[in-house]
C-alpha cells in the first residue's frame, strides 16, 4: 500500500522554549493502517498530531525542519480548508471542540465547511449516526450531554467530513472506562467497514492494541521505538524504562519471564494471555518448566 | 421538557409551529408598541395577551417568578427617580411636601407611564427568550439572509457566555478548595479579592480560544464562509419551513403594528387623554 504520510528528519521547536518538541522525526504511515503512538506527557504526541493536520505550522509560532507530507504534498502547501478534508483530528477536551449549537449543527458544521452538498450532508449524517448511535442526542446541545457522549459527538463530526487520515488525540482521557469502550467500538467498526488510515494517541493501552497495527513510542520528542504491535510488545523493558505501563496480561506474563518460567511471545489482550496460561498449564504437566 | 435561552418547554408545545424568524419578528415589532402607547391599561392588557400567549405556548411559568423581585425593584427606583429625586417644578400639580422633596402628581404619572412601556418590552423579550433556542435565533438571522459569519459570531457570543460562567464556577470552586472564600465577607472585601477569580479566568478564556480556534481549523472553517472557494451549503434551514400560518402571523403582526401607528396618530388613540386609570388615580392622589 502507498504512504499517506511521510515525515522526513521533521522537528518542531516552540518559540520561547529550550528544546524541540520534535525531534528528527522520519516515519511513513501506509493507507489504511491503524497507528497507535504512546509516550509519556510532553514526548511530542500532541506536537505530531497537530503537525499532520497544519495546526503546526498554520496556528502556531516556531522553528519547523524537515518536511511532513501527506498525500504527497507539504502542509503548508494545501489551500486553505482542503487539508482538512484529508485529515481529521479528535482533540482530548470534547468540551473545547464543540462549535455549534446542537449535536446536528455540530456534525454537519464541517460538511457545510467543506461545500458538500444537502442530499450529500444528508446521506452522510445518516452513516455516522448509525456509526456512533448519536440519533436520540440530535437536537441536544454538545455540552449538555455526558463526557463519553460529547466524544463520540467529537469523532462523528470528524468522522462525517470522511477524512483519508484521522488523528484522535488522546480521546478517552477523559472517559470513564465504559465511554472508552465505546469510543473503541466505534473506531473497530471504522477499521472493519472503512479504509481509512488511523492513527489514536492514547495512554489507555488496554482498547487501543486489539486494534491497532503498529505501534510508535515516542520519548523526549524522538521514535524510541515503532513497530508492528505484537513485536512493539515484547519490548517490555523498554516500554517501563519509558513510563509506559502495558496492560495487566501483558505484564503477568512479563514477570513468568523474569522468573524464567516462560519463553514465549508476550500476549497482547486477555483473552491471547488466557490461551498461552492454557498451553502453559498444558505443557508444564508434559514437559515441566520452563515453556 | 426542552431547554430555551432562558427557561423550558415541553416537548410537546404549539410554539414548534412557528418558524423561528415569526418569533425573532414578533419580538422585534411587538417590542415597539408600548413606545406608541402611553395610557398604561393599554400596555397592561399587551402583557396580558403576551402572558396569554405564554400560556399557550405552555412555558413552565414558576420559572417567570424570578422576574417578579427585578419588576418591582425596577418599579420602586423609577418611581423614586421620577417623584422623589424628581426636583422641584413650581409649574406641576404639588400632592404632597416633605420638607425639600416634592411629590407632584405629573411625575407620579409619568413614571407610572415609563414603568408600564418598560414592562411589556421586558415580557415581550422574556415571551422570546423562554420559548426559543440559541438555534432559533441563528435560523431566523439566517433566514432573513444575514451573512452566515455575523450568525456564527453571534452564536459563538451566545455559546462562550455559557462557558464563561461555567470556567467561573470551576475557578471559584478551586480558590474555595485552597481555603479562599469570600462568603460572610464585605462587599468591599468581595471586590478587592475579585481579582483572584479574574485572573485565571483570564488565562483559562486564553485557553479555550487557542482550543476552540484549533477545532474550527480542524473542520476546515475559513472566516469568509467559505473553505477552499466552496459554497457552503445551510443545512439547517433545510428542517424549517416558512408556512402558510407562518406568513399569515407575520401579516398580523404587520398589520397590528400599522394599525396602532393609524389609531395613534390618526385618532389620537392610546393617549393618556383617554386612560381611565390615570383619571383615577389623579382624582384619587388629588382628593
Amino acid at each position: 500500500m502507498p504512504a499517506i504520510v511521510e515525515v522526513q528528519n521533521y522537528s518542531w521547536e516552540y518559540l520561547n522554549t529550550d528544546q524541540p518538541a520534535l525531534n528528527n522525526i522520519t516515519m511513513t504511515i501506509d493507507e489504511g493502517t491503524f497507528v497507535g503512538v504512546i509516550g509519556p506527557n510532553g514526548s511530542g504526541k500532541t506536537t505530531l498530531a497537530y503537525s499532520l493536520d497544519g495546526l503546526i505550522p498554520g496556528q502556531y509560532h516556531g522553528i519547523k525542519q524537515g518536511s511532513v507530507k501527506i498525500l504527497g504534498r507539504e502542509v503548508e502547501e494545501y489551500p486553505r480548508g482542503e487539508l482538512q478534508r484529508q485529515v481529521g483530528v479528535v482533540f482530548s477536551d470534547p468540551e473545547s471542540q464543540f462549535t455549534a449549537m446542537t449535536v446536528e449543527d455540530e456534525l454537519v458544521f464541517g460538511m457545510e465547511n467543506l461545500g458538500m452538498s444537502i442530499p450529500e450532508i444528508r446521506e452522510r449524517l445518516d452513516w455516522v449516526l448509525d456509526l456512533t448511535n448519536l440519533a436520540p442526542l440530535l437536537n441536544k446541545p454538545p455540552y449538555e450531554i455526558s463526557g463519553g457522549q460529547k466524544q463520540r459527538v467529537a469523532l462523528a463530526a470528524v468522522l462525517a467530513m470522511t477524512p483519508k487520515i484521522m488523528i484522535l488525540d488522546e480521546p478517552t482521557s477523559m472517559l470513564d472506562p465504559l465511554s472508552r469502550r465505546r469510543v473503541f467500538d466505534v473506531l473497530a467498526r471504522l477499521k472493519k467497514e472503512q479504509k481509512n488510515t488511523i492513527i489514536v494517541i492514547e495512554h489507555s493501552l488496554e482498547n487501543l492494541i486489539p486494534l491497532a497495527d503498529r505501534m510508535i513510542l515516542l520519548s523526549q520528542g524522538e521514535i524510541t521505538m515503532d513497530g508492528p504491535t505484537t513485536d512493539f510488545f515484547q519490548h517490555i523493558d523498554l516500554l517501563l524504562e519509558k513510563g509506559i505501563s502495558p496492560p495487566g496480561a501483558m505484564r503477568f506474563f512479563y514477570e513468568l519471564k523474569r522468573a524464567g518460567v516462560y519463553r514465549g511471545d508476550f500476549p497482547l489482550t486477555a483473552e491471547e494471555g488466557w490461551k498461552h496460561l492454557e498451553r502453559l498449564f498444558e505443557n508444564s504437566t508434559t514437559e515441566g518448566y520452563p515453556l | 421538557m426542552n431547554k430555551t435561552l432562558l427557561g423550558y418547554v415541553p416537548n410537546e408545545s404549539p410554539i414548534y409551529a412557528i418558524h423561528p424568524f415569526v418569533k425573532l419578528y414578533f419580538l422585534l415589532v411587538v417590542s415597539l408598541f408600548p413606545l406608541f402607547i402611553t395610557a398604561p391599561e393599554w400596555n397592561f392588557l399587551l402583557m396580558v395577551v403576551i402572558f396569554a400567549l405564554m400560556m399557550y405556548s405552555r412555558v413552565n411559568m414558576n420559572t417567570l417568578r424570578i422576574y417578579v423581585p427585578v419588576a418591582i425593584s425596577m418599579g420602586s427606583i423609577i418611581l423614586l427617580s421620577y417623584t422623589v429625586l424628581g426636583g422641584i417644578h413650581p409649574e406641576y400639580q404639588l400632592i404632597i411636601q416633605f420638607g425639600g422633596i416634592h411629590i407632584y402628581w405629573e411625575r407620579i404619572r409619568d413614571a407610572i407611564v415609563v414603568y408600564f412601556r418598560i414592562l411589556p418590552m421586558i415580557v415581550t423579550m422574556v415571551f422570546f427568550l423562554t420559548t426559543s433556542r440559541e438555534r432559533d435565533l441563528i435560523v431566523a438571522m439566517r433566514s432573513i439572509r444575514v451573512p452566515f459569519v455575523i450568525t456564527y459570531v453571534f452564536a459563538m457570543a451566545l455559546r462562550s457566555a455559557g462557558m464563561v460562567l461555567e470556567d467561573f464556577q470551576i475557578v471559584r470552586q478551586a480558590e474555595q478548595a485552597r481555603g479562599f472564600d469570600s462568603a460572610g465577607k464585605s462587599l468591599f472585601y468581595k471586590i478587592r479579592k475579585y481579582v483572584m477569580y479574574m485572573i485565571p479566568l483570564f488565562a483559562l478564556s486564553l485557553r479555550r480560544s487557542e482550543e476552540f480556534t484549533n477545532a474550527l481549523v480542524a473542520r476546515g472553517y475559513a472566516f469568509t464562509g467559505e473553505a477552499s472557494r466552496v459554497k457552503r451549503a445551510d443545512f439547517i434551514l433545510t428542517h424549517y419551513h416558512f408556512s402558510t400560518l407562518d406568513a399569515i402571523l407575520t401579516t398580523i403582526i404587520s398589520l397590528a403594528f400599522v394599525a396602532l401607528l393609524v389609531l395613534r396618530y390618526g385618532f389620537n388613540y392610546f393617549g393618556l387623554e383617554d386612560s381611565w386609570i390615570i383619571e383615577w388615580l389623579r382624582q384619587t392622589l388629588s382628593s
